[in-house]
């Protein structure tokens, strides 16, 4: 009897799918879809998740072709095992969000639509992209994503704190620092000035610290891959010294290694640590939170990795939208998600507001865009901002590396070990990048 | 995975009809077969074919996503060779076996000693710690997550009670494997329980009567009549248990999801994770290959152990 | 020491044991019958005071719950029926008919109780893949349907049935099928009964094939989605919603264990636990 009903439901689905069209959204960001609930005024949302849903919802609700976008929402943890367990299981979604440094394992093995033509035909301006994003979403000289934004690593800064500590220059601005042993020394004069800690990093099974350790890798102009050769560099001395200043500063308690995501941005945003290590997307939430009364954080400013090596680079990523190519492609459907891609690539600026960089040149120097907070106290970042080479495996190396580099704080492994244990797993994984 | 047979090989039925001995033979194969048809269907496409496409894949790089496949001999064996986080997984999970199997056993074997009275409050009391056996393995971590969080648990709640400092049990390194194994216990002490019980009650009674008439005390009854008349028993039970827990997977994955830094991910775990997070199917084939070679050899030590019995 | 003194303090001690035993349940049945408002100020005491049925609402309303209730049931459904049918048709081969080469093929169908089911879990999922029907209720049952455990059971029955129940129907094999539909089966209700608990268990239970092969949230079962629900809350943001989502999912379970526990129980005995 029940599957009965089942099945009528599910002719009737179809017939009526006939109607409009519905596609899959596969996203990470996080579920808000209850909190966020029939809001369509994007103004109300805050955060990636706020923005993204309510941008959906406002789709949906407004756009004329009958479209509706079906957001599955997956934790970001196990994002990319569920996205290729559809992908291997012939089940695809319609659209997947997906960042740049993931996208040579999809394009190489062919799984992506080519987006160039399509993009011209629904009006999206590829013109119009940053050199740098439409170069990341480039390969074989065809688009296959949408570049959404740059996103890179930042410090959130508790100015207040370095005002209590000293730490300040002759405006009165945070003092950051310009080496290795001033970061040591500022996190020292931190504890004994006002008891804080100088760092909130999450560090538990968290990849913000292996971002960190990227970024002081390339500021002493090394890197942890031969992009021509495909070969891991981890053992390099610029790898060693980089983990090496990690491990120093969790064991002059200058961060807790205990802390996960959320407690880390609560110590930050309770006034116990003065530099939260973080992406751009953190800083609407935090400035929404350093307005409220009851935050710790009162005086809240963002800055510029500062460089402690000599050159300039900060991590950085970008979001993209794909099509996966489908076992059985659907002219309808494929037409609807292009649709929501035009959508998504026209409130590149509402998207902005999360902290990410826009992508979009036309966006990018847009008042609005300059008028929206912090936004003139990261302007090197999108300069400065530098990523892997495209080579493919980019995730399984940024899980080794958490795995390796945590656990020389987490359970006190020896760094060398931990970094010739990397470049051996490194090695492996490379191998069927060099076949190919 | 168990056989606690005792004779394994179905005895030779006597002939139908010696008379009609060729047309009666070719009867009966086609109804043999006919009726093994539907399972020798499944049993081959979904047993036996994936078991050698495994081996084979084992032999190849070889992606879940997209079509690559390369042959490459036993390069995926030699690098399991050198891989830290197999080693690392295999003792993990030996270790995990080792000590959880033991614990269930004796936890078992107390409660059916406790509880093998026919009262009623005694079959109760059985049903109540055979019961969390038969829920799922999310509903097991997720009630233990719960009760091992630190910030709201009910062992949390119960340490702040006495004043103490609550522990983040799946977040430490120390404390995550512990906690995995007491949630394992808890999960599956029934299961031992309830073999135990079926043990205990294959012991003639007239054994215990003969005791009684000698007035032997309680401690000697059991030292020299249960636990000896249980031998049998408790090694199938240690055997059980071993393989059940040789094959964890459910409670690192849900519950610490490896971490913290890889001291809890047993070798089920990343065989999941190589294949389905890293797209190395070849490689993960090839460690599903071990886990096969160590509980084959489990299997194995079981099957002797089932066939004395039957002697 | 008195015989019935020690038996007392053994019974209070287990007594005790079993209350600490169940403590884990009954407090996550309390917070699943607490308001959101109440979890976020404390999480102690095991009397749900206020209470509401708030959480089992939402969870019939707005999650996928219901839903993979009904995949739950068409699996174990599905599976359970097809397991007695598969293993008492060959189970009555292997016991009844002396056909060539019984030997030989019952060695290599047993031989499979050795193949752990995480050794074909790779090349199972790559077979489904190639054949296009993964997150279906074909690809949730069928590779369940493979294990021998079943099989085993039935000859080891069939075979303690006195042979005299058929001699009569030594005829041809139509007679043979129809002896072993209407004699044999209804004979064998007992095993059958045991063998079609441990598959309903079996498989409302199932984790790690359900987790590979059903990708797609209107496929997970029960157990699958509980997992992802895992996941995906803050344990500190709809706990009463979790707790409520756990107690749905085991009540079904817990009642099949109250009314056939002594079948439960028995069977463990016979099979081992497997």
């Amino acid at each position: 009897m029940k599957m009965k009903t089942l099945l009528l439901a599910a002719m009737l689905g179809t017939s009526s799918a006939q109607a409009g069209t519905e596609i899959t959204l596969f996203r990470f960001f996080g579920g808000c879809s209850d909190a966020y609930a029939n809001v369509t005024d994007v103004t109300k949302a805050v955060g990636e998740c706020g923005i993204v849903q309510v941008l959906t919802n406002k789709f949906n609700a407004e756009n004329t072709d009958g479209i509706t976008v079906k957001t599955q929402s997956v934790e970001w943890g196990v994002y990319y095992d569920r996205l290729s367990a559809n992908v291997a299981g012939r089940t695809p979604p319609d659209i997947a969000v997906m960042h740049r440094s993931v996208l040579p394992n999809y394009q190489v093995r062919n799984l992506l639509l080519p987006l160039g033509k399509d993009f011209a035909a629904v009006g999206i301006d590829v013109a119009d992209f940053v050199p740098a994003a439409r170069e990341g979403v480039t390969a074989n000289g065809e688009l296959w994503a949408l570049p959404f934004d740059l996103h890179a690593l930042l410090w959130h800064v508790n100015a207040d704190l370095f005002i209590q500590a000293g730490l300040v220059d002759e405006q009165g601005q945070p003092k950051l620092p310009r080496s290795p042993a001033e970061l040591m020394q500022h996190a020292a004069t931190m504890k004994a000035k006002t008891g804080k800690a100088y760092f909130a990093i999450p560090s538990g099974a968290d990849p913000m610290p292996s971002w960190q350790y990227l970024s002081w890798v390339w500021q002493q102009g090394g890197n942890i891959v031969d992009a021509q050769k495909k070969e891991a560099l981890l053992e390099s001395k610029e790898s060693r010294e980089a983990l090496r200043l990690l491990d120093a500063l969790y064991a002059a308690g200058a961060a807790n290694p205990q802390h996960d995501y959320a407690a880390a941005q609560q110590a930050f945003l309770a006034g116990d640590a003065a530099v939260l290590v973080n992406g751009t997307w953190g800083v609407d939430t935090y400035a929404a939170q350093a307005a409220t009364a009851k935050s710790g954080l009162k005086n809240y400013v963002v800055r510029d990795m500062p460089s402690l090596y000599g050159r300039e680079a900060v991590w950085s990523d970008s979001h993209t939208w794909v099509m996966p190519k489908q076992p059985k492609p659907d002219a309808a459907k494929q037409k609807a998600a292009l649709t929501f891609l035009k959508f998504l690539n026209d409130n590149s600026l509402q998207w902005a507001r999360t902290g990410h960089l826009p992508v979009r040149v036309s966006v990018l120097q847009s008042a609005p865009m300059k008028a929206l907070p912090h936004r003139a106290e990261y302007t090197r970042t999108a300069t400065i901002a530098t990523a892997l080479p495209p080579i493919q495996y980019q995730r399984a190396l940024g899980d080794l590396l958490v795995n390796e580099l945590n656990s020389t704080w987490l359970v006190q492994k020896d760094p060398d070990k931990a970094l010739a244990d990397s470049q051996r797993a490194a090695a492996s994984i490379l191998r069927r990048s060099r076949r190919r | 995975m168990s056989v606690q047979a005792t004779s394994v090989v179905p005895v030779q039925a006597p002939e139908a009809g010696s008379r009609n001995g060729s047309l009666a033979r070719q009867r009966n194969a086609v109804a043999g077969y006919a009726f093994l048809a539907p399972f020798l269907l499944f049993y081959g496409v979904f047993l036996l074919y994936p078991f050698a496409l495994g081996l084979w894949m084992s032999l190849h790089d070889w992606e879940i996503v997209g079509d690559y496949r390369e042959y490459i001999g036993f390069l995926n064996y030699v690098e399991l060779w050198d891989d830290p986080y197999f080693w690392d997984a295999l003792k993990r999970t030996l270790q995990f076996a080792a000590m959880t199997a033991p614990a269930a056993t004796l936890l078992g074997l107390v409660l059916a000693l406790a509880l093998q009275k026919p009262l009623r409050i005694y079959a109760a009391l059985r049903a109540v710690f055979f019961a969390s056996n038969i829920f799922s393995v999310t509903v097991v971590t997720l009630v233990w997550a719960m009760v091992l969080n630190p910030d709201r648990g009910l062992i949390a709640n119960g340490l702040r009670a006495v004043g103490l400092q609550p522990i983040a049990f799946l977040a430490d390194k120390d404390w995550a494997m512990p906690a995995l194994m007491v949630t394992s216990l808890w999960w599956t002490a029934g299961l031992p329980m309830a073999l135990f019980l079926a043990g205990l009650q294959q012991i003639p009674p007239e054994v215990y009567e003969a005791a009684r008439l000698d007035k032997a005390s309680r401690w000697a009854v059991l030292r020299h009549i249960t636990l000896p008349a249980l031998a049998r028993t408790t090694l199938l039970v240690v055997v059980l248990q071993t393989v059940m827990h040789l094959q964890v997977f459910g409670q690192p994955l849900l519950m610490t999801r490896g971490g913290p830094a890889n001291s809890t991910r047993p070798l089920v775990q990343l065989i999941y994770e190589t294949s389905f997070r890293d797209w190395r199917s070849g490689y993960a084939s090839a460690v599903s290959t071990v886990l096969f070679v160590l509980m084959f050899g489990v299997a194995l030590l079981q099957f002797r152990l089932s066939r004395q019995e039957g002697e | 020491m008195n015989r019935t003194l020690t038996d007392r303090l053994i019974l209070a001690l287990v007594v005790a044991a079993a209350f600490v035993w169940m403590m884990p349940m009954l407090w996550v049945l309390t917070l699943s019958l607490k308001p959101n408002e109440e979890l976020v100020r404390s999480t102690n005491g095991i009397i749900p005071w206020p209470r509401t049925l708030e959480h089992f609402a939402t969870l019939l309303r707005v999650s996928l719950t219901p839903r993979w209730l009904l995949n739950s049931v068409v699996v174990a459904v599905g599976m359970t029926a097809a397991t007695l049918l598969l293993s008492s048709l060959a189970g009555y081969a292997f016991a009844r008919i002396d056909f060539p080469g019984r030997r030989a093929v019952f060695l290599l169908v047993m031989a499979g109780l050795m193949v752990p089911e995480q050794a074909i879990l790779v090349p199972l999922h790559a077979m489904f893949a190639d054949w296009e029907l993964h997150n279906t209720y074909f690809s949730l049952i069928a590779p369940r349907l493979a294990g021998p455990m079943g099989v085993f059971l039935m000859t080891q029955f069939f075979k303690a049935v006195p042979r005299e129940l058929e001699e009569a129907a030594e005829l041809d094999n139509a007679g043979r099928f129809k002896i072993f539909w209407s004699v044999m089966l209804p004979l064998s209700r007992p095993a059958l009964t045991t063998l079609g608990i441990f598959t309903f268990l079996f498989a409302w239970n199932d984790f790690l094939w359900p987790v590979v092969t059903a990708t797609q949230p209107e496929m997970y079962t029960l157990s699958v989605g509980l997992g992802s629900l895992q996941g995906n809350f803050a344990m500190s943001e709809g706990l009463g919603f979790l707790m409520a989502s756990a107690v749905f999912a085991s009540a079904p379970m817990l009642l099949l264990y109250v009314v056939f526990q002594r079948y439960i129980v028995q069977g463990i005995a016979i099979t081992g636990g497997k």
